[in-house]
């Protein structure tokens, strides 16, 4: 696989930012070319006399997305790690008021954040003030999160794909997007001529021949997306994952507390032993009876984690057909014991600020998990770790 | 210079779903915008009072220790939308200072209204993880239940507020 290409975020972030400047320039010429840089075009989509703005956004989702769909069908595309990285977490409240306050603002300011800021580009002064106005607000916003931080991240679901819930390929809900945007974009152009005469007293007329074009590429890209589905190309099919990664028991700590539905946690030590203390959330299946799990069925979407007494040698079986991730915890349930369940070691005065922290850590998980109180303070008066909570945002973050 | 019609919506869609896509393949990301003003907020804030953003955790959490916030792959993206809009209002004859409304209200009233709507829109956009750039698009692209219910939402607000506004736009 060949995209996305890792390098431009890591060693390459130079380049990676000239990149940054080269895809915004097309994207802000394409907005501006469409019309989004004057309010007149957009907020004419909601009285429905120019549904332009419905229009070029479904059409590039609906691009974008059949493009993601063939690129992975042929194994140039890591299809999980660009969705792990460019799509936020499902809030599902703030979400719902999020989009109506935003909906709200788009009719009164007569822009999207993105779209003001096209229009200030090319002069106009409404934009400018809406892109000041968007910059307040995110500073107003910020101030007050604090006080409503339960509210700004409650009923978080973790990343949610509508492949995952549907229990279809991704390809397949292609279709049905397309599907439904063609069917949408026929009925905009029913819907603009009515509108227009009702509230502009003017006709409007249909340029035919660029939507038979789009029509044609969306209605066959989607479907030779759906294709590859059944031609195994290179990288596409991919192949067991006989190669297990490795856990250490902070880094898999730390995810236990801050994105537990993530993982999916299998203890595969005896049901007796598991059944008397495990970590928290995990599931007790002894090693001989993990085919029952169906995991070359499961969708993939957690991360597996196998937690064995010690050290797991031999990864089993059944595991090496699961499509996501599989890690195995280092030192397994007894390493757990010492790691969370036992008192840690107290650092000493001379101890560096890593291993305080870490000190910090590891005291509040035993408290938390054990319910013994907590262990003494290290020596110096250093604050204690608290493990943050906070989540990646959107592609907006 | 006369001014050149806009382009068709069809083609133009077709057109923003591939720069989408090769940010998509290329970047591993997204497009966005709102998080740009974000970081604008932030860096301004940060060299006004940097007392407060420490003392803020939501802010706090989003300043990355020896790194100026505006030292992002955003901030360069949004540098570059602005090029774009210009070049391509420039080339189609449309680069002039003016105000975009309707017939039916004053300049400064106008005025007032981008910056309100703004505002709103400068709030929702962090309570949604983003805007219509960066989450709409570009997580409605990619399947994520939470940016489709985010768009929908954006049509139900604009359209059950339009109604109030219209003389503004009609």
């Amino acid at each position: 696989m060949i995209f996305p290409i890792e390098s431009l975020v890591s060693e390459q972030y130079e380049l990676g930012l000239v990149v940054a400047v080269a895809i915004g320039f097309l994207f802000g010429f394409v907005l501006e070319r469409a019309g989004f840089g004057r309010a007149t075009t957009l907020s004419a989509q909601f009285y429905g006399t120019d549904m332009t703005v419905f229009k070029v956004m479904f059409g590039a989702i609906v691009t974008a997305m059949i493009g993601v769909v063939i690129a992975s069908g042929l194994g140039l595309l890591d299809f999980k790690a660009l969705s792990e990285s460019a799509v936020s977490n499902t809030y599902i409240v703030p979400m719902l008021v999020g989009g109506l306050v935003l909906g709200i603002g788009f009719i009164i300011s007569g822009y999207c954040p993105g779209t003001s800021l096209v229009a200030a580009s090319s002069g106009n002064l409404d934009g400018m003030m809406t892109f000041v106005g968007v910059t307040i607000g995110s500073f107003i916003y910020s101030a007050i999160e604090p006080s409503i931080a339960s509210f700004h991240d409650s009923t978080d679901m973790g990343q949610l794909f509508f492949y995952d819930l549907f229990g279809v390929p991704p390809a397949v809900v292609a279709v049905g997007v397309t599907a439904m945007a063609i069917g949408m974009f026929f009925l905009a152009d029913k819907l603009e001529p009515v509108f227009s005469r009702k509230f502009l007293h003017r006709d409007k007329s249909l340029d035919r021949r660029p939507r038979l074009v789009a029509f044609a590429s969306f209605s066959v890209t989607a479907f030779v997306g759906l294709g590859l589905m059944f031609v195994p190309l290179g990288a596409q099919k991919q192949g067991p994952t006989t190669k297990a990664l490795s856990i250490s028991q902070y880094e898999f700590a730390k995810r236990l507390l801050d994105k537990p539905w993530s993982m999916r946690i299998i203890d595969l030590r005896k049901r007796d032993e598991c059944a008397k203390q495990r970590i928290p959330g995990a599931e007790c299946v002894p090693k001989d009876k993990l085919g029952e799990l169906g995991l070359e069925y499961a969708p993939g979407a957690r991360d597996l984690v196998l937690v064995a007494a010690q050290d797991l040698e031999v990864l089993p079986k059944p595991v090496e057909k699961y499509k996501g991730k599989v890690f195995v915890l280092q030192e397994g349930f007894d390493g757990w014991t010492r790691f969370a369940l036992q008192d840690p070691p107290v650092p000493g005065a001379d101890a560096s600020e890593a291993d305080r922290s870490l000190y910090g850590f590891r005291s509040a998980l035993r408290q938390a998990l054990t319910g013994a109180p907590p262990p003494p303070p290290p020596p110096s008066g250093v604050k204690k770790f608290v493990p943050k909570k906070r989540k990646k945002g959107g592609g907006c973050g | 210079m006369e001014e050149k019609k806009f382009a068709n919506p069809y083609l133009m869609g077709i057109a923003l779903g591939l720069v989408l896509l090769a940010s998509f393949l290329i970047m591993g990301e997204g497009l966005g915008a709102s998080g740009a003003a974000n970081r604008f907020a932030l860096a301004a804030a940060d060299s006004v009072a940097p007392g407060y953003v420490e003392s803020n955790p939501y802010m706090a959490g989003k300043l990355t220790e020896g790194k100026s916030p505006l030292d992002a792959w955003l901030i360069f993206e949004v540098l570059g939308v602005f090029l774009g809009g210009a070049v391509s209002a420039y080339t189609a004859g449309r680069m002039r200072r003016r105000v975009i409304k309707g017939p039916r209200i004053s300049v400064r009233a106008r005025l007032i209204m981008a910056l309100s709507g703004g505002i709103l829109m400068g709030m929702a956009a962090r309570l949604a993880r983003g805007c219509t750039s960066g989450q709409a698009l570009s997580g409605g692209a990619l399947f994520s239940v939470g940016s489709w219910i985010f768009m929908m939402m954006i049509f139900v607000g604009g359209y059950a507020m339009a109604y109030f506004v219209r003389r503004q736009w009609l």
